[in-house]
């Protein structure tokens, strides 16, 4: 019996394809079943983001309203055989699905793979209603401005009146310089606000572009630092104790983060 | 609900008590309770009171007036009750009064108990007393009409005494609101870091807002 896992942030373009994408593709790396499912209806991406967009026959809407079994609109990754892409409707938009069709294409996901990823489109309305409807766990994105963790806060609030509590954590686009100066948010404040657990650090990398572009999850380049992190990230999801990779910041928010993550 | 400043009703275990404020004239006392009957007539019909007034002792027709004015209501005076026996678990349904064994530095009242962090974008509004076993988030806001307790942190915005009441306080573990009202006072962060300092209240002091930390010398004083 797999596990759906639900990708969310509140606030818009801090990074919830991004992870979804090389959670993703870092689970199907170790061998698992996956399947990444972008709920952002009407603007689709994580197909970009994948490189599979040309091979889009049927979506997420075809599977909910019967047009199409879940087979047939499911792609299968260009690298990995056992990761898939169940893509958003991009002519729709977010009422065409429901919460209790959701549930119902968890289930079938559940009973079909390892993991199951959703992709979250932003903000509290019916989209985030829908991805969150048949998740067993959360994972909340934020990055380390007041604004990013102010609507964090306001999703895990969200995510504790349904049965989700326990969300945790990923801070991404760390940029330690500006931590050095003082100038970003201050991490161990944002910590202390959100009080869930850490999942990971992602820090700022130009690597996430170019891999965006070329349709080729970081996770995969060996010498990017964000793709190092998705690695931990993918570890830690299935439960192992993984040590915090040098984020090149002060050593009192290290062990800070250090202890977040259980780690001594 | 009619303000009632020198008489209070309270339900105890063995009935009804009326307590009258020793320290001003019985016409007071009489011109409050009989506001006070004219409106809960329903609630204390048939019903049977003891009173208490500490140690003042009230002539004659005094008395009788109050026996005629309880009548008026089908309100029985079962009796007077010594200081001695003026205590034990009880409930007060007048929040608003200070009873007898209530001293300086004491306040009481309903009161809500939040279990959990308020996180942003979440709205707390209760007529008395607001105790939160957790932080208030950014983003999220209480309106009490009484005061505000926060154990943890307090970051988002806190108005105690919103009904009017400018004894009404807001303390916290950490106190670090983004906006702070008490009554029709308001506070705003500062706009600089401050270091953390521990416990600390609000109150409005000669009609300005003041922040102070709580420290157990403070306590003590006021307990007293
Ligand atoms: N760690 C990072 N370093 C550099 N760029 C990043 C990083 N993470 C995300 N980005 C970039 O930020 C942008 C937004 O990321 P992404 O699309 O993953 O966010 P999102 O939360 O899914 O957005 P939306 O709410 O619009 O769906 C993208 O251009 C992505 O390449
Ligand atoms: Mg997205």
């Amino acid at each position: 019996m797999g596990e759906v896992i639900v990708v969310t942030s509140g606030k818009g373009g801090v990074g919830k394809t991004t992870t979804t994408a090389n959670l993703g593709t870092g689970l199907a790396t170790a061998g698992q079943k996956v399947v990444l499912v972008d709920t952002d209806i009407g603007l689709r991406n994580l197909d970009v983001v994948m490189g599979l967009e040309n091979r889009i026959v049927y979506d997420i809407v075809d599977v909910t309203s019967g047009n199409c079994r879940l087979r047939q609109a499911l792609i299968k990754d260009k690298r990995f055989e056992n990761l898939y892409l169940l893509p958003a409707a991009q002519t729709k938009d977010k009422t065409a699905v429901s919460p209790e069709q959701m549930k119902v294409l968890s289930e079938e996901l559940r009973n079909d793979f390892d993991y199951a990823i959703i992709d979250c489109p932003a903000g509290i309305e019916q989209g985030f209603k829908n991805a969150v409807a048949g998740a067993d766990r959360a994972v909340v994105v934020t990055t380390p401005e007041m604004s990013a963790v102010r609507d964090a806060d306001r999703i895990i609030g969200l995510l504790e009146a349904s049965e989700l509590s326990n969300p945790r954590l990923i801070i991404n686009r760390i940029r330690p310089l500006m931590v050095k100066h003082g100038d970003m948010m201050d991490m161990a404040d944002i910590l202390d606000i959100l009080a869930i657990e850490l999942l990971g650090v992602v820090p700022e990398d130009e690597s996430i572009i170019v891999s965006t572009n070329k349709g080729e999850p970081a996770v995969l380049d060996r010498g990017s630092k964000a793709g190092e992190a998705y690695r931990r990230i993918t570890r830690r999801i299935r439960g192992e104790q993984v040590a915090l990779m040098n984020l090149d910041i002060p050593d009192g928010l290290m062990s800070k983060f250090k202890k977040l993550l259980g780690l001594h | 609900m009619t303000r009632m400043e020198h008489i209070a009703l309270k339900g105890t275990r063995d009935g009804l008590i009326l307590y009258f404020d020793p320290g001003v004239e019985f016409s007071v006392v009489l011109e409050e309770l009989t506001r006070y009957l004219r409106e809960s007539t329903e609630f204390l019909r048939g019903a049977s009171v003891r009173c208490f007034a500490g140690e003042k002792g009230y002539a004659d027709e005094e008395l009788r007036a109050l026996t005629t004015l309880l009548g008026e209501y089908e309100v029985e005076l079962a009796g007077w009750l010594k200081p001695e026996e003026v205590y034990a678990g009880s409930v007060v349904l007048n929040p608003k009064e200070s009873p007898p064994w209530q001293e300086e530095g004491m306040a009481e009242g309903p009161c809500l108990f939040v279990d959990r962090t308020l996180r942003s974008g979440h709205s707390v509004q209760y007529e008395g007393h607001v105790v939160v076993l957790g932080d208030v988030n950014p983003g999220a806001e209480i309106v009490a009409g009484g005061n505000i307790v926060v154990l943890g942190t307090l970051r988002g915005v806190a108005h105690a005494g919103a009904t009017g009441d400018r004894g009404a306080s807001v303390s916290a573990g950490h106190l670090r609101p983004t906006q702070l009202r008490i009554a029709d006072r308001v506070a705003r962060a500062p706009d600089e870091e401050v270091e953390a300092v521990g416990p600390e209240i609000a109150r409005i002091k000669n009609g300005q807002l003041f922040v102070e930390r709580l420290t157990g010398t403070m306590w003590r004083s006021s307990l007293r």
